[in-house]
């Protein structure tokens, strides 16, 4: 029976590392050394590659602030990060929210996903955490909040974020267009809007059309053309968009099928001024433009992007390389780096490590050292939305990645109409 | 063992006093999914018609529940038994083509697979629905819109739907529907020579645990505010739903509730020891292992070889 005897301690032991993980109330300190900060993304599952790529962002500038001398009004005070995962679902990002506070967190940032992100909101709420979200576009999040507290269900809104909202990635998108038209002196009628049919393509999709149906620009989308993803061939759906004698080609792509669409692009000989994508993954990364190198050249696309115009973005986005193992700093690691740097302000600011004081230094937010190509400075608006947050318009010149409008960011100009191959 | 019973009750209901809200998250996620897991053990474990799509109930469940309330201002305390009723149906109709037309084993799951995902899909496609992007539901934390601003309500809801389910299932097994179910999992035809009406007790089966999920998907929507097609229609929800009633021990009504006390804080360990490393996804290895050790050596489930120990030595002089 000696068996029976040693399951029994092994069970014993798991049972009182379990009540030391989660029964133990945190005993009150009096005066902490560091500032606890939960960041939780997404580092496992489906969505593993950017919630890594936030995470190392979220790190480098933490250690940046605490190697500059940490939190100055604080008296130094150094940063410390608690990790979360939220593998991509709800009730463990609710639980990791759960254990992060528990384990002393005094500020939240996250969470990439909107779901989770949703499911994290009554947790701050109740535990009175301000939760700084650095990516998570839909717009209900921040909006629910600050209707629960307008009814007064809600004493005060302890969730913020500084991101595009999803409604205004299409709208960006649209007004982009018409811009660069302009600016380039063309005027394309007949758009066709290609997309990858998951949940991404889908709502990246919708949105641009309802956009451009709000907006009534000059140019017509004539048609929206869906492939099932990942697709095994595109030719049947480039002869239907070629048949259609578009001026514009707008995908909503996945790495796998920009792949497949732009070789046949290519390949059926599409007569166009040019390719431009409303926002999607698959047309800017470093492994894409590796494989498809000059099929990529001259595509435009609107993605929230890093300021290479600006030195410090240039020097973060080298040692994010070193750091990554040769990975680009784009919208992922850069808008973590950003909300990471906006929380040291706000607690510059605060003078306080309380929770309303906290809140009431993050509304009064007007902090310009973003590296993200911005509107203006990070300022919440009723919702706890930052209006500036907007994404740019990149176009893949020379094989790099480069911001060509809004026309204060740019670091070239664009080339549009592309030349004829 | 009902003295047992009694004090294990007790306890539970008294523990939220002493825990830390993350602790009483972690009991809050152990009794949902227990029930979830005693949901399904009805059909799934009595019956032994494994279903693979039961993630379909959760998905209808509480969209219709978190739809009511958003649309028509219809309290969830209501809404909730709209979702189940709407579960069941379509459980009815799972059932009936499955059962009617004798698919059995493997064609069985795939059907119960099939109605899932044409339900994420038609989720994700419908706009009235959110779409892909999915319902988001304001937090109030009023208790009328079956929110709470306290942890512990969430608690001692989501344990009385434990105690519900299990006491369905209590119910079930100790009548002669119980050992219908029964006879029907070990032979079914066998039973059906004995002259037991095996559509009419599956069917049966099949609207009680669909029911009773769906349930549960109003509890989901409003415990973590949001609806994904994908989280609550997907493959991976199904999966989640099956692995307590497995571990512990599908067909016993225990099995269910053992399988979550043990599966849920596993997770919770493995992600606190290990994810805190550079080693992304550690905590999933460590997870994965324990797991196939526990198929590996407890195959019937943990259950079963509990209650045998326990039998061994209460036979002891």
């Amino acid at each position: 029976m000696a068996s029976t005897r040693v399951t029994r301690r092994t069970l014993l032991k798991t049972a009182a590392a379990g009540a030391a993980v989660v029964g133990f109330p945190l005993p009150l300190r009096a005066q902490a050394k560091t500032f606890k900060i939960g960041v939780i993304h997404p580092v496992t599952g489906p969505l593993a590659e950017p919630g890594q790529a936030c995470r190392v962002g979220a790190q480098m500038a933490a250690e940046a602030i605490n190697a500059a001398g940490g939190i100055k009004a604080l008296g130094g005070m150094k940063l410390e990060l608690l990790l979360g995962d939220t593998q991509t679902k709800g009730d463990v990002a609710r639980a990791e929210a759960e254990r992060l506070i528990n384990a002393g967190a005094q500020m939240l940032q996250g969470p990439f996903n909107s779901g989770d992100a949703a499911a994290m909101v009554p947790v701050v709420q109740q535990r009175r955490v301000p939760f700084l979200i650095d990516i998570a576009a839909a717009d209900p999040i921040t909006a629910n909040v600050a209707k629960s507290v307008r009814e007064g269900q809600q004493k005060l809104q302890f969730v913020y974020r500084n991101f595009p909202t999803g409604s205004s990635f299409g709208r960006k998108a649209v007004q982009y267009f018409g811009e660069i038209f302009k600016e380039a002196g063309v005027s394309p009628k007949r758009i066709v809007v290609m997309h990858a049919n998951d949940l991404f393509g889908q709502l990246q999709a919708r949105g641009f059309v309802a956009a451009h149906k709000a907006a009534k620009p000059a140019w017509d989308i004539v048609e929206v053309i869906p492939w099932p993803e990942p697709p095994s061939d595109l030719s049947t759906e480039v002869s239907r968009a070629k048949a259609l004698k578009p001026d514009i080609i707008a995908p909503i792509t996945r790495p796998a099928s920009a792949q497949l669409l732009l070789p046949e692009l290519r390949k059926q000989r599409v007569e166009i001024m040019g390719i431009v994508g409303p926002g999607s993954p698959g047309l800017y990364e470093a492994g894409q433009l590796a494989a498809l190198k000059e099929d990529l050249e001259y595509v435009l696309t609107s993605v929230p992007w890093p300021d290479f115009k600006n030195p410090k973005t240039r020097a973060v986005a080298e040692e994010y390389r070193k750091r990554s193992g040769g990975k680009t700093f784009d919208t992922n690691s850069g808008y973590s780096y950003d909300a990471m740097m906006l929380i040291a302000d706000i607690l510059e600011r605060a003078r306080s490590t309380d929770a309303e004081a906290i809140v009431a230094a993050m509304k009064k937010t007007d902090w310009q050292g973003q590296l993200m190509v911005s509107a203006g400075p990070v300022r919440f608006n009723e919702l706890g939305d930052n209006p500036n947050a907007i994404p740019a318009m990149i176009q893949i010149l020379g094989l790099r990645p480069t911001v060509v409008w809004p026309k204060e960011s740019a670091e070239r100009k664009f080339v549009f109409p592309r030349p004829k191959a | 063992m009902r003295w047992g019973g009694l004090a294990a009750l007790l306890v539970l209901l008294a523990l939220p006093a002493v825990l830390s809200s993350y602790a009483v998250t972690i009991f809050i996620l152990i009794f949902f999914y227990a029930y979830l897991g005693q949901a399904w053990n009805i059909v799934g474990g009595y019956a032994g018609q494994l279903s693979a799509g039961h993630a379909a109930f959760v998905g209808v469940g509480g969209y219709t529940a978190a739809m009511l309330s958003n649309e028509l201002g219809l309290t969830p305390w209501v809404g909730m038994f709209a979702g189940a009723a709407l579960a069941a149906v379509l459980g009815g109709v799972i059932g009936y083509l499955g059962f009617r037309f004798g698919l059995r084993g493997f064609y069985f799951v795939l059907l119960t697979v099939a109605f899932a995902e044409v339900g994420r899909i038609a989720a994700s496609n419908i706009d009235a629905l959110g779409g892909a992007l999915g319902l988001y539901i304001t937090f109030t934390g009023d208790p009328r819109q079956f929110q709470f601003q306290d942890n512990r309500a969430y608690y001692y809801i989501a344990l009385a739907l434990l105690l519900l389910a299990t006491g369905v299932a209590w119910a079930i097994e100790r009548r002669r529907f119980g050992a219908y179910l029964a006879a029907i999992r070990e032979d079914e035809g066998a039973a059906e020579a004995l002259g037991v009406d095996t559509l009419r007790y599956k069917l049966l089966a099949m609207l009680v645990s669909s029911f009773l999920t769906g349930l549960g998907g109003t509890f989901y929507a409003f415990y973590l505010f949001s609806l994904q097609p994908n989280a609550v229609f997907g493959i991976p929800m199904s999966v989640e739903i099956i692995l307590r009633p497995i571990v512990g021990g599908a067909g016993t009504l225990l099995g269910p509730i053992l399988g979550s006390f043990i599966l849920t804080p596993l997770g919770e360990l493995s992600r606190f020891y290990f994810g805190q490393s550079g080693l992304y996804g550690a905590h999933l290895i460590a997870y994965g292992l324990l797991l196939i050790g526990v198929v590996l050596f407890l195959p019937e489930g943990a259950y079963p070889r509990l209650a045998r120990a326990l039998a061994r030595r209460r036979a002891r002089p």
